[in-house]
C-alpha cells in the first residue's frame, strides 16, 4: 500500500469532483440504510425493554365482570406453563371517539382505575397534568394518531350519551396501547372511574393478565385458558397476547423499514455501476499511464489497487458521515413511527449498525470496483502504450440502464400510490380497509326493518345493508367479525383466496388464522355463551385487526346470539352531511347514532394523500440528486476523453450548442428507453412489489390500479429532467477553444 | 579489454498478426547488449527496432528465444515479476514522454523511486540532484507536464527513468516529439548519463541521435544486419561522424 499510496492520492485528487459525486450518493445510501438498520435494532428492541420495564402481561383477556368468579383466577394459574395471573375491574365500551383526527371513529375501549396498584401491565404516565372529576389519560396512539393533546378534551359517544373530558396526560402501555389490535385503554382517576363504573355497570369486565414461562408454548396456552372458560361458559370479550400485540404496534416500522432497504439497494447499485463505469473509463482515457506505470515497475496488483482504494477509501468516510448524519433525523422517524406504535424512544448510536452500513456497502464497492479493474491485469505494458488493447467499452450504456431503471422503479412505485390516493382514491381505501359506505346508522332497539325500509324509499339511497363490526371468539382468543346480510352486495370484496360466507354455517376468516384453518376446515365461534362451528369458505384480508377477523352472515352470527343493530348506507351523489342531519332530526326514534364514513374515509384519504404525496416528492427529489450526481460523472468523462474532437469540430465551425446536443443525444436514447421500458414492464411488476410491501401490513388483496399513463407520465418528466440536467452539465463544452486544442 | 554482457538474447523470434495474416519481424534473431554502453538500433521503419529494444527489456515477450538480462533469463517471468524486475534492472524513455498528467514533475519521478526505496527524502535528494543535472530549474519542479516545454517534460522523463539506478535505460525516439533544440538538450542528457557509465540502449531514426551512441546496430530482414563501434561520443571529431556516415550508406540508409 505504501508504494502505491502516491498514486491512490494522485487519483483522487485529479478527478476529486467525482469522487465527491460518488461519495455524495454513497452518504446518501448509508443515510437511509442506517435509519433502516437503526430503527430495525432498536425498534423492536425498545419495545422489548418498554415490555419488560412495565411487566406486561402475555397474554390478557377480559370477561364479563358478571360471569368472573373468585374460582377463575386459581384455576388459570393451574393451567401448565403460567406462572402469574393478576385480574383487575375495567369497563369494556364500543363506543365512538368524536373529533378523533377531525372526525368521528368507532372504536372498543377498556376504562381501568389508573389508581389502581398493578404488578403486571404497568403503565408509564409521561404527562401529568391534573386529577379530578373530569379527568381522563389516554394512551400515547390516541394522541399522536387521533390529534387530542393534554389539557385539550376528549368525547366518547356511548350508546345516546356523550361523555367529554379533559386529557389529565398520556399514558405509555404495552398491552392495548394501538388500536390494530382491536382494543384500546383509557385510563380515569380513582373518583372518575367509580363514577363511570356505576353508570357504566352492565359493561364491568374483569381483565386477567397473565404471565407464562418463558420456555411455554403461548398459542397452547392461550387454547388451554380458552377451553378453561369455555368449558365454565364464560365469554371471552376480547384476549391479545404479546406476540401479536408486537406485530401490529411495530407494521409500519417493518414496511418504513422494508421500503428504506430497498430504497438503499437501488441506490447502492447505481453507485457500484458509477464505480465500475469510473474505473473502466479510467482504464480507458489513462491507458497509456497504465502502460507507463507498468513499465517502470508498478505491478498489476498494485495499479489495480491505485484503481481500487480511492473507491474505498470514498465509501469508508461516506458511509460513516451518511450513518452519522442519520441520527439527526432518526429521532423524528422514531417520532412518527410512534404515532402507529404508540410508544416512544429515542434512538440510541449503535456500532453494530455503523458497521453493517460501513462495510457491507464498502464490500460490495470494492467487489465490483476489484472486478472492474482486473483487465489491468491484461494489459501488457507495451500494447497500453501504443493503445492496442484496454480500449474497451466504459459500460456507459449500462450504467444509464441501471440509474434510469432503478430511478423508474422508485418513481412508478411512488407515482402509483399517489394516483390511487389521489385520484383513485377508493383503491386505496377498498385495499387498507373494509367496507367504506357513505354513513353508518345504530339502530334503535328492534326498529332495524323499519329503518331498512324507509331507507330504501328514498331516493338518494343506493344500498342499504345491514353490517356490523362485532367481536366474537375462537379457540386462540378474540375475533373481529363482519357481519353482513349479504356480503354478495358490498362494495369491497376483501376476500382474497375462497368465497365469502354465503349460508349461516359457513365463514371467512382473515389471514392471521389462515395456515391453522384452511378452506373446507371446520372452525369453533363463540359469542356470549354460544358457540357453533363453522365451515370456512375462504380467506379475508384487514390491515387493521392484524389478520384476527372473520366473516360471518347475519344468520350465522344470529346462531351465537348475536343481533346486528347497524345498517350501511350508500348514497348517490349527495350530501351526506345533510342526509345524516336530516334523519337524526326526523327520525330519531330509529336512529340511535351515526357515523360520516365518507367524511372518514376523506378525512383518512387526505392524512395518506399528504404522507403519500411528501414520500414523492421524498423520492422524486432522491431520484433529481442521483440523475445529477451520475450523469455530472458521465458528462464530465466524455467531455476530458472528446476534448480533442470537440476542438476539431469547433475548428470546423460547430457551435457548443450544436455540441452540447451531440453530446446530450449519445446518451439520452438509453436513458429514454431505458425509462420507458422500466415504465411498459411496471404493469407487470408494480403489482407484485405493491402485494410484497402491503401484504406485510395485511392488506394481501391489492387493489391498486396500475396506469400505464401514469408510469408513462412519470418516464417522461424524469427524461425531460435527465435531459435539462445534462444540458446544463455539458457547458463546459462552451469553454472549449480552438487555441486550446492546438496548446493540447 | 573485454566487455561485460549485460543482455545476451538468443533465437529471439517475434510475429505480429494472425492466421493468414501473420507478419514476421524476426525469426532468429541474437543480440548482446554491453555494459557501459550506448548502444544505438536503427533501421527502417517497420524493421523491428522498437519490438527487439521491448523484448530486451522485458516490456513484451518474444514469440520464442531466450533473453539472458544480467543472469535472469527474463522470458520466463510472469507479467507481474518482469515488472518487479523491470524497476530494478530498467528505465525508459518514451517517445510520447507520457508523465503522468496533473502530478508534478517531482512526484512523477518519486512515483518511479518509491518503488526501489523506502526512504522518500533519499529518493527526493536524488531527484533533485537528477534535476539539476538535466538542466531543469527548482521552479519547474512542481508544475505538471502541461505546465512545461515538451524538452523539459522529456527531461524530466529521463530523471523518472534513472531515479531507481537501472543497469540500461532504454529509450524509443526520445527525440522525436521534439524541436531542434529541445531534442539536443535531451541527446546532451543522454550524452552525460553515458559519460557516468550508464548502459543505454536507445531505438532511433535520427542520424543525429544515433551519432551519440557509442555502438550502432543496424536491424534488417529479421537480423542484426551490421554493427559499428564509434567509442565514446566526441561533438567535433570529423573521422567519427565519417565512419558512422560510411556505415549508415553502407546499411542501405
Amino acid at each position: 500500500m505504501n508504494k502505491t499510496k502516491a498514486l491512490v492520492l494522485h487519483n483522487l485528487k485529479k478527478t476529486k469532483g467525482q469522487y465527491l459525486s460518488f461519495a455524495l450518493i454513497i452518504c446518501l445510501t448509508a443515510f437511509i440504510m442506517n435509519i433502516a438498520i437503526v430503527l430495525a435494532f432498536q425498534t423492536f428492541d425498545a419495545y422489548d425493554s418498554l415490555f419488560s420495564e412495565l411487566d406486561t402481561a402475555d397474554i390478557n383477556f377480559l370477561i364479563p365482570q358478571f360471569q368472573d368468579d373468585s374460582e377463575i383466577i386459581a384455576g388459570i394459574e393451574k393451567i401448565d406453563g403460567i406462572t402469574r395471573a393478576e385480574k383487575h375491574g375495567g369497563v369494556f365500551v364500543s363506543t365512538t371517539v368524536r373529533e378523533f383526527a377531525d372526525s368521528d371513529f368507532d372504536m372498543n375501549i377498556v376504562f381501568y382505575n389508573l389508581d389502581e396498584a398493578r404488578t403486571l401491565n404497568q403503565l408509564e404516565i409521561s404527562e401529568y397534568l391534573k386529577e379530578d372529576e373530569n379527568t381522563v389519560y389516554i394512551p400515547m396512539y390516541m394522541k399522536e394518531l387521533g390529534g387530542f393533546t393534554e389539557g385539550g378534551s376528549i368525547t366518547y359517544s356511548i350508546g345516546d350519551a356523550d361523555y367529554t373530558y379533559e386529557i389529565g396526560g398520556i399514558v405509555t402501555e404495552m398491552q392495548y396501547g394501538n388500536y390494530g389490535t382491536g382494543l384500546i385503554g383509557g385510563y380515569f382517576p380513582a373518583a372518575v372511574y367509580e363514577n363511570f363504573a356505576d353508570e357504566q355497570r352492565e359493561r364491568s369486565i374483569t381483565e386477567y393478565s397473565v404471565r407464562i414461562d418463558g420456555s411455554a408454548d403461548l398459542l397452547q396456552i392461550k387454547k388451554d385458558i380458552t377451553k378453561y372458560l369455555s368449558d365454565k361458559k364464560i365469554t371471552v370479550l376480547n384476549m391479545n397476547d404479546k406476540v401479536s400485540a408486537k406485530q401490529t404496534r411495530t407494521m409500519v416500522c417493518t414496511l418504513l423499514i422494508i421500503i428504506f432497504l430497498a430504497l438503499a439497494a437501488i441506490i447502492l447499485a447505481v453507485s457500484i455501476f458509477l464505480s465500475s463505469f469510473r474505473i473502466r473509463s479510467a482504464i480507458v482515457d489513462e491507458l497509456a499511464q497504465m502502460g507507463v506505470l507498468k513499465a517502470v515497475g508498478y505491478t498489476s496488483k498494485m495499479i489495480i489497487c491505485s484503481a481500487v482504494w480511492p473507491y474505498v477509501l470514498t465509501g469508508l468516510v461516506s458511509t460513516a458521515l451518511g450513518a452519522a448524519l442519520s441520527y439527526t433525523v432518526l429521532p423524528d422517524a422514531a417520532a412518527i413511527l410512534a404515532i402507529q406504535s404508540g410508544f416512544l424512544y429515542t434512538p440510541a448510536f449503535d456500532i453494530t449498525a455503523l458497521l453493517i452500513v460501513v462495510t457491507v456497502p464498502v464490500a460490495v464497492i470494492f467487489l465490483f470496483a476489484y472486478i472492474s479493474a482486473m483487465k489491468i491485469h491484461k494489459l501488457e505494458p507495451i500494447d497500453a502504450i501504443r493503445g492496442i488493447s484496454g480500449k474497451g467499452k466504459t459500460g456507459q450504456n449500462i450504467l444509464l440502464s441501471v440509474l434510469s431503471i432503478g430511478i423508474m422503479v422508485l418513481l412508478s412505485f411512488a407515482g402509483t400510490l399517489l394516483f390511487n390516493v389521489s385520484v383513485k382514491p377508493d383503491n386505496f381505501l377498498n385495499t387498507l380497509s373494509e367496507e367504506s359506505p357513505s354513513v353508518i346508522f345504530s339502530v334503535q332497539k328492534d326498529k332495524m326493518s323499519e329503518l331498512k325500509n324507509l331507507l330504501w324509499g328514498d331516493s338518494r339511497t343506493k344500498l342499504v345493508l345491514e353490517y356490523a363490526e362485532v367481536s366474537v371468539s375462537y379457540a386462540d382468543g378474540s375475533l373481529t367479525a363482519f357481519v353482513c346480510e349479504d356480503f354478495g352486495k358490498v362494495t369491497n370484496d376483501i376476500c382474497y383466496e375462497g368465497r365469502s360466507p354465503k349460508k349461516e354455517n359457513e365463514i371467512a376468516v382473515g389471514n392471521a388464522l389462515a395456515d391453522s384453518y384452511p378452506i373446507g376446515s371446520r372452525i369453533e365461534i363463540t359469542s356470549s355463551d354460544k358457540s357453533e362451528h363453522y365451515i370456512v369458505t375462504g380467506y379475508i384480508q384487514s390491515v387493521n385487526n392484524g389478520g384476527r377477523v372473520c366473516q360471518l352472515t347475519k344468520e350465522g352470527y344470529e346462531k351465537i346470539g348475536g343481533k346486528t343493530s347497524t345498517v350501511n348506507v350508500y348514497l348517490h351523489d349527495t350530501s351526506t352531511g345533510e342526509f345524516i342531519a336530516e334523519y337524526e332530526d326526523n327520525h330519531s326514534e330509529l336512529v340511535a347514532s351515526s357515523v360520516n364514513y365518507e367524511q372518514l374515509s376523506e378525512n383518512g384519504r387526505k392524512m395518506y394523500a399528504g404522507i403519500v404525496s411528501a414520500v414523492t416528492a421524498v423520492l422524486f427529489m432522491i431520484s433529481v440528486l442521483m440523475v445529477l450526481l451520475v450523469l455530472y460523472v458521465i458528462i464530465h468523462s466524455m467531455i476530458s476523453r472528446r476534448r480533442q474532437e470537440f476542438g476539431i469540430y469547433k475548428a470546423i465551425g460547430y457551435t457548443s450548442r450544436q455540441l452540447t446536443m451531440m453530446t446530450v443525444s449519445r446518451f439520452i436514447p438509453v436513458v429514454a428507453g431505458s425509462a420507458f421500458c422500466s415504465a411498459i414492464a411496471g404493469i407487470w411488476y408494480l403489482p407484485i412489489i405493491n402485494h410484497a410491501i402491503f401484504s406485510r401490513i395485511g392488506a394481501i388483496k391489492n387493489q391498486f390500479e396500475v396506469s400505464i399513463w401514469v408510469l408513462l407520465a412519470f418516464a417522461v418528466i424524469f427524461t425531460v429532467t435527465a435531459f435539462l440536467i445534462s444540458v446544463l452539465l455539458a457547458a463546459p463544452i462552451k469553454k472549449i477553444t480552438v487555441y486550446s486544442l492546438l496548446k493540447d | 579489454m573485454n566487455k561485460q554482457t549485460v543482455i545476451s538474447a538468443k533465437h529471439l523470434k517475434k510475429s505480429f498478426g494472425v492466421k493468414d495474416n501473420v507478419q514476421t519481424i524476426y525469426s532468429d534473431l541474437n543480440i548482446d547488449i554491453y555494459k557501459g554502453d550506448f548502444t544505438v538500433i536503427m533501421g527502417s521503419s517497420g524493421a523491428g527496432k522498437s519490438t527487439l529494444m521491448y523484448s530486451l527489456s522485458g516490456m513484451d515477450k518474444p514469440d520464442g528465444g531466450q533473453i539472458d538480462f544480467d543472469g535472469t533469463d527474463i522470458t520466463k517471468l510472469n507479467s507481474d515479476r518482469l515488472a518487479v524486475f523491470r524497476r530494478k534492472q530498467c528505465g525508459f524513455v518514451f517517445q510520447q514522454i507520457y508523465l503522468i498528467d496533473k502530478m508534478s514533475l517531482m512526484d512523477n519521478v518519486i512515483t518511479a523511486g518509491v518503488l526501489t526505496s523506502k526512504n522518500k527524502e533519499e529518493i527526493k535528494d536524488r531527484a533533485k540532484r537528477l534535476f539539476s543535472l538535466v538542466n531543469i530549474p527548482e521552479n519547474t519542479w512542481k508544475k505538471t507536464s502541461s505546465q512545461i516545454s515538451g524538452g523539459e517534460a522529456q527531461r524530466a522523463g529521463i530523471v523518472r527513468a534513472v531515479i531507481n539506478q537501472p543497469n540500461v535505460l532504454f529509450a524509443d525516439e526520445p527525440t522525436g516529439a521534439l524541436n531542434s533544440a529541445n531534442g539536443t538538450a535531451v541527446l546532451d542528457v543522454f550524452s552525460s548519463l553515458h559519460e557516468k557509465g550508464q548502459s543505454i540502449v536507445m531505438v532511433t531514426h535520427d542520424k543525429k541521435s544515433a551519432l551519440r551512441g557509442s555502438r550502432i546496430l543496424y536491424i534488417k530482414d529479421g537480423k542484426i544486419f551490421g554493427e559499428c563501434n564509434l567509442g565514446k561520443f566526441e561533438p567535433d571529431n570529423a573521422e567519427r561522424t565519417e565512419t558512422f556516415e560510411k556505415f549508415i550508406a553502407e546499411m542501405g540508409w
